[in-house]
């Protein structure tokens, strides 16, 4: 009914067109609107005419028809763009490009259960379009973020299939969860890994407290909002890209040959009063296990999508493939996926529509330790012998650290992990009462994840075999769901501009895994590795579960008056099963923020200088409920430790080995952010700056507890410590268009973060860290009070004992010995006298981010970096004998008095030489080609031609070139707080090199 | 339009419903017990429970920190029978303790520290919550007297090494108790003293095959006995090793094969940690006592290698010496053959297990037992005491049945000791120890005993009223705000 109303007054206007047709000598003129950047068509345009009544609309495909006098001028009207006037000059054809200039001002972005115009956020929130994603050629959706928004820093793993690291302004945690939430259409998830990233429409980054706060007990280390692609109205819209690339490693380490490392390894025994080893240490190149194992590996990735739709219903869907070899040999990854949405206008009121995405992917797992071996493995020691039997380490006497054969590790390891998902959610969404929108979404999140390793029954050397074979099951499922209910009131009058949103939710997740694992399993193939087969004797399960649920509720308040002052308030109420029982279950998450848009003010009117400046500040409370399970109830150990034999025959044992704290809640931050945004040049020229501090309060952290008490952990752990990250950011972008048909825009963006702990209640107690297995068995990391967190910790290098003499004041070494400083100053080195050797936490990250296009060319070319970081060495450090050297530690060691006085001799893993020292800690800054992409559409009429709407070829190259001073492979090395940074087993750094195809039919 | 109010109304109904539905069961909706685990409060409730508890005390004794390479540095390192072993560049750490330069901040100080008291810990809470069981009462009191055994043996590890240390006899009931000062040596003997005393008048003289290792009357008695003889009780000594040595015990036949796995437990045996492959379990398959001695890259690391002195200490033709120390090169009564390749001369062939044990994945050699105590102990211990008693015939009766054993029927060697002199006979029996428990982890703290440590380990920098005890663990320390004192010289 209310549709008839509305056409009779679409008749009255064309009535009162026909009217005015009939009063002037018109002519009619016809054209198309479009975006000036991108050339898309612009629909619902409003056109009028200069000084008079009248006017239209362009159509959905930015076709407009006008009769006007020959010498009228017509305005061409847009939300987001700059007005344009046209004189019509008998003209009948007026193609228009309008200029977005207030495109950042008007322009809307997600963001939590809503929209919102991005003039009217008060925080902080950073948006990636689709394209910008899908350019990077990435396999991972997260990866593609790198260097792309400030304050965001991504470490990526190489690792095929596996997720990269993702950190937004600083690690808040140290035993909570450090990844962010990510909201993919309206389902919470932990990781996105599953996502293909050609589905991505749009990502938008809650960075802020105040943005975030509306998520509550999950958003304390932000929020990724993702939005997929959905099917637009229109005819089907057929969409392929694909790409085929190599990878290659870059950047590799040289190592050391076989005469080289003989003669070091000699030198050390001599320094250790043994015989030499080698008794000819002329033993040429030898092996070089790096080029026995890498390859060059192929990539290939294809993608097919489907979407369009009617006035009722759209849909979308698409298909990708991923085959991507590793770098190292029998490495190797495939996905699938599978995505469908489906939106419905039921009735004029009602829209109901689903997304379902289905993935399962496959891969064969590196080997595990491989690269750790690579680097370890003697060259002296051959692939294989001339009888073509494995080359042995222990024939050379090589001791351990060094005895494995990584060929034989190459050829019998045998392990798969496959995973299956179903995910996705229903939605309705009702508009009544004229401003109330009603939308409820249920979720559910299906996953499996199988590893299956097999070991056969093999003997490569006496260190390399296997007796017994051996089948490994680990499964792991996850079954969550979430359902979500919110009410927007949505008005806007005179100069008033409101939205009200109040909203519940409900979720509930549970994993379930079960290992199960027997021996002797015979192999003929594949399809014979069942637990089953084996003895069942030595069958062995166990299984482990968790189940966490969360029951929310909140509300939000935005407001602006006059375009020019901005409200934002929101609260949350969270409780979370896993703190039942204490009085903490629930928790409020508050927020506030506040906007003043400068320009919007009269005064402001007649300058020239900005065209945009705003100025924000907000204030937020978020929370972490990833925190251990149920710590604070103490639990009864049965751990296959505490099994008890007697005649030779196992017994059950349990006991009690633990104290707990008193109760244990989530970890909530506070946090403030004042930003600052301006546009210069009709908004040619965007820059925007923020200053955030944010505070974790309640910080799980440890309490280290007497040994005397007997507990199995040395320690345990509490609520009781603040940690503050607090920096700025700037990201400035130039967009630009030349008379020629040149196009082009760069952006770049900074971010800096200072990371510190404060207030630990216990004291100043630190918690040692960093991976003792890795480094030697020292602990290399502490986190302590008025620090960083997990802050590489050891002795300060001051030279090299020249000789004997000169080390004979200092028990325990002898020259060619690290010369450690004696920092406590009583005559004897040990670990009251380390220092803090550097900070893993990167002090900033930043990218520049370019596109070009001219004609049919367009190139994209992204740069990006990490500067003030300190990595951890632990490939050199971590030696147990006679492990092979760097040829850069070959070249320079200290072998006789004046040689060296900062490389010690090839004595490197005995006495402290192989403790965490500052010989060990190199700076980890890196400026990386990220990406570079140059494309070439084929002109209209030839595409045509072939029957397609557009064809785009490309050549995509990614991390061709990187730059840094350390001295192991990547400096990009990641790692949980506490044990980041310490490099040992990093996948090696790649390049990828592609050619693409993007096809529109 | 009709059609499409009533449609929502009822989408409103029916989502104003489910919010109140959340909302009523809220309470039971948050309400998930913690998954997979036991809460404490639910333990210490039955029979089981009680025996669960005194098996973990037993399982602990084969952890890492109670067998492997912090009980090796601790207890063997610093002896003059065992060098670190493995590739010279290999776990150097081992040398602050063979050389005497080790300081409080060492990690295996730590460890080994740990390991005891997590021994403990595991005694008292069967001390504490197992009388409060209603269950049969002839069981209780056997639990707890053989949780007053291991709590004995692990104070006896603790004294030997540290000298004073915080004595715990409870399970620390909130943190008022978790800091406490160190007890005298003295008083931590006496608990010791106390701890055996008790556990002998309970424990039964033997066990059926089910319960064969746990801890019996001889092994409270004779355990008792040397810690007599560490304070010079010699009449406590004397008395004590009388009364085991009517309990039945002998001297297993052959001295090599009292050592193999399949002889565990044998007559000569008062107590030992008990281990295995469990082929179903890795995890409990967990003791890498024999793994951090076996051959290097055969069986093992290679770690705490008999010294030259050891193997130049045995009398002439004594086979103790072949059967304590494996050489590179040698082949073993069970067939294999030590490859000549491998970084040491010698290995620890007590702690031995034959190559076709090891299964992929598991520690090499974790069946293998570690022994604590033996007849062979008794005996020596009764001689000493017997001669420092004025009692030199007993002595030289007890000295050369051990003597006797290792001659088998070789009657060309090791002949009996005959003297009667108190001073040459004393060092025919500390001689005697020296060789008949090489390896053992007993040869460091015994001469230290003995009064001997600076003329036997002084050239390897020993030091006199210093390292007759190693430095209390510096975390410790530390963690105690001070209340903790280190001990004289570090």
């Amino acid at each position: 009914m209310k549709r008839i109303f509305t056409r009779i007054s679409v008749l009255a206007v064309f009535l009162l067109l026909a009217i005015n047709v009939a009063f002037a000598q018109n002519i009619t003129v016809k054209g198309v609107v479009t975006d000036g950047g991108d050339k898309t068509p612009l629909p619902g345009v409003t056109i009028l005419i200069k000084g008079a009544q009248g006017g239209t609309q362009t159509d959905s495909n930015g076709n407009y028809s006008i009769s006007v006098p020959s010498t009228a001028t017509l305005v061409f009207n847009f939300v987001g763009y700059t007005a344009q006037e046209q004189a019509v000059a008998n003209r009948t054809t007026i193609n228009v490009g309008l200029a977005s200039s207030t495109q950042q001002l008007e322009q809307v972005v997600v963001v939590g259960y809503g929209t919102q115009r991005k003039i009217d956020v008060t925080g902080s929130v950073a948006t990636v379009k689709g394209e910008d994603i899908s350019k990077q050629i990435s396999t991972n959706p997260v990866g593609a973020l790198q260097g792309k928004v400030a304050g965001v820093s991504i470490t990526n793993t190489g690792t095929p299939g596996g997720s990269p690291t993702i950190t937004i302004r600083g690690s808040g945690t140290i035993y909570g969860k450090t990844v962010p939430l990510y909201v993919v259409d309206g389902v919470w998830y932990d990781d996105i890994n599953f996502l293909n990233p050609a589905d991505i429409a749009n990502i938008s980054i809650l960075k802020d407290a105040s943005a975030q706060s509306i998520y509550g007990i999950r958003a304390a280390n932000g929020v990724v909002l993702v939005t997929t692609n959905k099917g637009k109205k229109g005819d089907a819209v057929i969409n392929y890209n694909g790409t085929v690339g190599f990878q290659k490693v870059t950047n590799q380490v040289e190592m050391a040959n076989a005469s080289e490392y003989a003669t070091a390894v000699n030198e050390a025994y001599a320094l250790q009063g043994a015989q030499p080893l080698f008794a000819n240490t002329n033993l040429g190149e030898g092996t070089n296990w790096y080029d026995v194992a890498l390859r060059e590996a192929l990539i290939t990735n294809h993608q097919l999508s489907i979407s369009g739709g009617s006035e009722k219903s759209t849909y979308n869907l698409s298909l990708g493939y991923l085959d991507q070899d590793g770098i190292v040999k029998n490495n190797n990854y495939k996905r699938y996926t599978a995505r469908l949405s489906n939106d419905f206008q039921v009735f004029e009121p009602l829209k109901i529509g689903y997304n379902v995405t289905a993935t399962s992917s496959k891969s064969k797992d590196p080997a595990s330790g491989i690269f750790r071996a690579l680097y370890a493995a003697s060259p002296v020691v051959p692939v294989f012998n001339a009888d073509g039997s494995y080359g042995d380490p222990n024939a050379f006497n090589l001791g351990n650290g060094s005895n494995m054969n990584p060929q034989a590790t190459l050829d019998f390891f045998n392990q798969n992990t496959t995973k299956y998902k179903i995910t996705g959610n229903v939605f309705a969404e009702l508009k009544f009462l004229k401003n109330f929108t009603f939308r409820t979404s249920l979720g559910g999140d299906f996953g499996q994840e199988e590893v299956r390793g097999y070991i056969p029954v093999y003997k490569a050397s006496n260190t390399q075999q296997n007796t017994n074979s051996k089948l490994d099951i680990d499964r792991i499922e996850n079954r969550n769901w979430i359902i979500e209910n919110t009410l927007t009131y949505d008005r806007k009058w005179t100069d008033h501009n409101l939205t009200v949103l109040v909203g519940q939710t409900a979720q509930r997740n549970k994993m379930y895994e079960i290992n199960a694992d027997a021996l002797n399993v015979p192999y003929t193939s594949e399809g014979d590795l069942y637990l089953a087969l084996g003895d069942a004797a030595t069958r062995n399960v166990t299984d482990k579960g968790e189940i966490s649920t969360f029951a929310s509720y909140f509300a939000r308040v935005n407001y602006s008056y006059k375009n020019r002052y901005l409200l934002n308030a929101s609260i949350r109420r969270d409780g979370a099963s896993q703190f039942f029982g204490s009085d903490n279950l629930w928790g409020n998450f508050p927020s506030i923020g506040a906007g003043w848009v400068i320009t919007n003010e009269d005064f402001m009117k007649d300058q020239k200088i900005f065209s945009n400046l705003k100025l924000r500040g907000s204030w937020g409370k978020v929370g972490n409920a990833g925190v251990p399970f149920n710590p604070s109830t103490q639990t009864v150990d049965q751990s296959a430790g505490l099994i008890a034999f007697f005649g030779g025959l196992p017994y059950t044992g349990a006991s009690i080995r633990s104290i707990v704290p008193p109760f244990l809640l989530w970890e909530r931050s506070a946090g403030t952010d004042v930003g600052l945004e301006m546009g210069f040049l009709n908004n040619k020229l965007t820059i925007e700056a923020d200053y955030y501090n944010r505070k974790t309060e309640q910080a799980i952290f440890d309490i280290p507890v007497l040994g005397s008490i007997g507990t199995q952990n040395s320690s345990l752990i509490a609520n009781q410590a603040d940690i503050q990250n607090r920096g700025f950011e700037f990201s400035a972008t130039w967009a630009d268009k030349t008379e020629g048909g040149f196009t082009y825009s760069i952006s770049g963006n900074v971010g800096m973060n200072n990371n510190k702990v404060l207030n630990v209640t216990s004291g100043s107690n630190p918690i040692y860290r960093g991976g003792a297995g890795l480094t030697s068995g020292y602990l290399s990391t502490r986190t302590v009070n008025n620090r960083p967190i997990g802050e590489f910790f050891g002795y300060q290098v001051e030279g090299v004992f020249q000789s004997d003499a000169e080390a004979a004041a200092w028990p325990g070494f002898k020259r060619g010995d690290f010369k450690y400083a004696d920092i406590n100053g009583d005559g004897i080195i040990d670990l009251k006298d380390r220092v803090v050797l550097g900070n893993p936490n990167p002090k900033f990250t930043y990218g520049v981010n370019t596109n070009f296009a001219y004609k049919n060319f367009d190139l994209t070319l992204d740069i990006q970096g990490v500067a003030d970081v300190d990595v951890f060495n632990a490939n050199l450090s971590n030696r147990f004998g006679n492990e092979n050297y760097t040829k850069d530690f070959i070249t320079n060691r200290w072998n006789g008095p004046g040689t060296s006085n900062s490389y010690s001799s090839a004595s490197l893993a005995s006495g402290l030489n192989n403790a965490p020292n500052s010989f060990y800690v190199e700076k980890g800054d890196y400026i990386r080609l990220r990406n570079i992409q140059l494309g070439y559409t084929l002109p209209q009429a030839i595409s045509n031609k072939m029957k397609m709407q557009r064809l785009r070829v490309f050549l995509n190259a990614q991390n061709a070139v990187n730059i840094f001073g350390y001295k192991g492979f990547s400096p990009e090395v990641g790692g949980a707080p506490t044990n980041a940074g310490i490099d040992t087993n990093v996948y090696p750094l790649f390049a990828t090199y592609n050619f693409g195809l993007n096809v529109t039919f | 339009m009709k059609k499409n109010i009533n449609l929502q109304s009822c989408i409103i109904a029916t989502a104003l419903g489910s919010m109140l539905f959340t909302a009523s069961c809220k309470k039971d909706f948050l309400n998930v017990p913690p998954q997979a685990q036991q809460p404490s409060v639910t333990f210490w409730k039955t029979q089981d429970d009680a025996l669960k508890g005194v098996n973990a005390m037993y399982a602990n004794l084969r952890s890492w920190d109670n067998v492997a390479f912090n009980a090796i540095a601790i207890e063997s390192t610093g002896s003059d029978e065992a060098d670190k072993g493995s590739t010279p560049t290999d776990a150097t750490f081992f040398n602050l303790f063979d050389q005497f330069t080790v300081t409080s901040t060492q990690g295996s100080l730590q460890g080994f520290w740990t390991g005891q008291y997590q021994n403990i810990n595991l005694c008292n809470q069967v001390l504490d919550n197992v009388p409060n069981i209603t269950m049969d009462a002839a069981l209780k009191s056997r639990f707890l007297a053989e949780a007053k055994f291991i709590r004995a043996y692990s104070y006896f590890r603790l004294v030997r090494a540290y000298g004073n240390v915080p004595l715990r006899l409870n399970v620390p009931k909130d943190n008022t108790e978790y800091n406490i000062r160190q007890s005298d040596k003295a008083n931590v003997y006496a608990q010791i003293e106390k701890d055996l005393t008790e556990a002998a008048t309970v424990l039964p003289q033997s066990y059926g095959a089910a319960d064969l290792g746990r801890a019996t009357r001889g092994a409270a008695l004779g355990l008792k006995a040397k810690a007599a003889m560490y304070q010079k009780k010699w009449a406590d000594v004397l008395a004590l090793t009388n009364q085991v040595m009517v309990l039945g015990y002998d001297l297993f036949s052959d001295y090599e094969k009292l050592f193999r796995t399949q002889n565990e437990n044998n007559v000569e045996s008062l107590f030992e940690v008990q281990a295995e492959l469990l082929q179903s379990n890795g995890d409990a398959s967990n003791s890498q006592y024999s793994q951090v001695q076996g051959v290097a890259g055969v069986m093992g690391w290679g770690f705490n290698t008999p010294s030259a002195e050891l193997a130049s200490a045995y009398e002439s033709g004594d086979p103790r010496r072949d059967a304590t120390i494996l050489f590179r090169g040698e082949t073993t009564p069970q067939g294999d053959l030590v490859p000549t390749t491998v970084p040491n001369e010698r290995y620890n062939q007590k702690s031995y297990v034959p190559f076709n044990t090891r299964v992929s994945g598991f520690n090499e050699g974790a069946q293998q037992n570690f022994r604590v105590l033996r007849f062979a102990d008794i005996l020596l211990m009764n001689a000493e005491a017997a001669n420092e008693l004025g009692n030199p015939t007993q002595a030289l009766t007890s000295l050369n049945r051990v003597r006797r054993r290792a001659r088998g029927n070789n009657a060309n060697i090791l002949p009996d000791v005959t003297t009667t002199d108190q001073t040459a006979l004393r060092n025919a029996i500390w001689k005697e120890r020296q060789v008949e428990l090489a390896m053992e982890n007993d040869r460091y703290f015994d001469v230290i005993r003995q009064g001997r440590a600076l003329q036997v380990f002084g050239p390897k920098g020993w030091k006199a009223n210093k390292n007759e005890v190693w430095p209390i663990p510096q975390t410790e320390i530390d963690l105690s705000g001070g209340l903790l004192k280190q001990n004289p010289g570090y």
